[in-house]
Parts: structure tokens; C-alpha cells; sequence
């Protein structure tokens, strides 16, 4: 049963990691893309970038609460 | 167990008067209150026309928080509301930096308020109700038309969209700073020099960013339920 709650405690940070990367990803590559096409915008579309990337991380942290409740269990 | 008792509001240091246990995270966030007060009072006791030293820093602040609120709530939604979602950034920003200091949630009384959810949902309900009452000032009866358009079907939807808010406000502050320490927890539990720095260096970043956020969600849902359209 404990080793259950350890594959489980696994699984919700790589699954929910999974996810968060690629989103992350996607997100800084193209702000990467539009601060080449436009450098005059850069400081505008950093603040964007970090607000965003905090909205993604987010959900691959509810995924480590949820290990972190389960390593409790163990 | 520690990551069971992380998720509930700790033992009480001590209790008033037998009846009321005060827990060590309020005593922190107290002692913040306190700081930042003090900060405060000392940057204006005695204002001058040609601001100087902690003064001009305070100025900083509050001018460039009401530009910003300015721009996203319209200017004279912002000046009633930006003293309040201001506070918030200072005291969230003071809350998640006060885990950085050394020795904190070792000593009795020490520990970062915002990584304990009972302290973040008060937050995000203190938000809640905020929005609920500048709607209402802002547009009277008018403001409760919003949760039947754009038909009465949509009512539970509407009303279960106000309740999320508070919701994944509490979780993700509380989430990331308590993620954030856990990890920086067990890092120092493989090797205690050196190796977590890197990842204190990202809590630096991160307390910082999750303050912005909240009082960025925040001012939005205040911004959503003041602006045009009920």
C-alpha cells in the first residue's frame, strides 16, 4: 500500500511537470520570437512572459501539493 | 509527520486569556504588520515638498502602483481601491521574503505567514468580498444583473466562477511559497552548503512574482466586476 502512495506521489509531479514544460515552453519561445521581431517591446513582453509562466507553474505546483499530501501518508 | 502538519495551522505558541491559541504564523505576520507600520510612519513623519531618503522610496511606490492600477481599473476606480491592493503586494512581497531569512521555521514564532493556507485564504477572501463591494458601489443593483446574464440559466455557473476565484488565488500563493520551502527543505536535507542556493535564488524570484500576480488577479476581478457591461 505505502509503495502505492510513492508511484502515486510520482506520478502527480511528472505527469503534472510534463504538461507545465511544454506549455513553458511554448510560452518562452515565443516571447523569445517577438522580442527578435520587435526589441523596443522587450520590457512589456517580460513582465507578460513572468506572469504567465507564474500561471503555469502553478498548475504543475497544485501537482506537488498533492505528492507532498501523499508522501505524508507513507 | 512534518508535510502533514505543514498543511494545517501549527501548534499554538501560546493562548490569551486560556480561550484564544495563537499559532507562531500570526505572531510573524504581526511582527510584519509591525515592520511595515514602522517603515511607514517613519517615512512620513516629517514630509518634506522635496522628498528624500525613505520618503522618496515610499513615493516610488505608491506612484508607481497607482499608474499601474490606473491603467488596468481606469482612474477613479483605481484611486479608491489602489491603496488596498497596494498593501497587499508590500504584505504578500514581506510575507514570502520573511521565509528567506535565516533560522525561520526553526525558531518557535518564525515561519513565512503564506506558507500555512489558512493565512492565503484570508487573503483571497478578504479579495472576494472586495470585489463584491466595489461592484456594488460602483454600480448598485445593477451589479447583481451580472450573475443572470447573459440568460438566468447561467446562474450556478456564475455564482461557481465567483466562488473558483478565491479558491485558486488561496492555492496558488500558498502552493508556490510552501513548494518553494518543501523544496529547498529537502535539498538541505541531501546536502546542508551550498547546493540549495541556486533554488533560494529562484524563491527570490518567485516571492516576488506571486505578489504581483495576486494583486494583479486581484485588481482584474476588481477591474471585471466595476467596468462597463452590467
Amino acid at each position: 500500500m505505502e509503495g502505492m502512495f510513492a508511484i502515486g506521489a510520482g506520478l502527480a509531479v511528472a505527469v503534472g511537470a510534463l504538461g507545465g514544460g511544454i506549455g513553458q515552453g511554448i510560452v518562452g519561445g515565443k516571447a523569445l520570437e517577438s522580442i527578435a521581431r520587435q526589441p523596443e517591446i522587450a520590457d512589456q513582453v517580460r513582465t507578460l512572459l513572468f506572469i504567465t509562466l507564474a500561471f503555469i507553474e502553478t498548475l504543475t505546483i497544485y501537482g506537488l501539493l498533492i505528492a507532498f499530501m501523499l508522501v505524508g501518508k507513507i | 509527520m512534518i508535510f502533514a502538519s505543514a498543511l494545517s495551522l501549527t501548534e499554538p505558541l501560546f493562548t490569551i486569556a486560556d480561550k484564544l491559541p495563537v499559532p507562531d504564523l500570526i505572531v510573524t505576520e504581526w511582527a510584519i504588520i509591525l515592520i511595515i507600520g514602522l517603515f511607514a510612519y517613519f517615512a512620513t513623519r516629517k514630509m518634506e515638498r522635496v522628498p528624500r531618503g525613505l520618503q522618496n522610496a515610499f513615493e516610488m511606490v505608491v506612484q508607481w502602483t497607482f499608474d499601474f492600477f490606473g491603467q488596468m481599473l481606469g482612474e477613479s476606480v483605481a484611486k479608491k481601491w489602489a491603496p488596498l491592493l497596494s498593501t497587499f503586494f508590500l504584505f504578500i512581497l514581506v510575507c514570502n521574503y520573511s521565509g528567506l531569512i535565516p533560522g525561520a521555521a526553526y525558531i518557535d514564532g518564525f515561519k513565512a505567514p503564506t506558507s500555512d493556507w489558512n493565512i492565503t485564504a484570508t487573503l483571497a477572501i478578504i479579495v472576494f468580498f472586495t470585489v463584491q463591494i466595489a461592484g456594488f458601489r460602483e454600480h448598485k443593483m445593477h451589479y447583481f444583473g451580472h450573475f443572470i446574464k447573459p440568460m438566468p440559466l447561467m446562474l450556478p455557473l456564475n455564482i461557481l466562477e465567483e466562488v473558483a476565484r478565491p479558491l485558486s488565488l488561496t492555492l496558488r500563493l500558498f502552493g508556490n511559497v510552501f513548494g518553494e520551502e518543501m523544496i529547498i527543505g529537502f535539498l538541505l536535507m541531501m546536502a546542508p552548503f551550498l547546493i540549495p542556493m541556486p533554488m533560494m535564488a529562484l524563491g527570490v524570484l518567485t516571492g516576488a512574482i506571486q505578489a504581483i500576480v495576486f494583486t494583479i488577479l486581484a485588481s482584474s476581478y476588481i477591474g471585471a466586476a466595476t467596468g462597463e457591461g452590467h
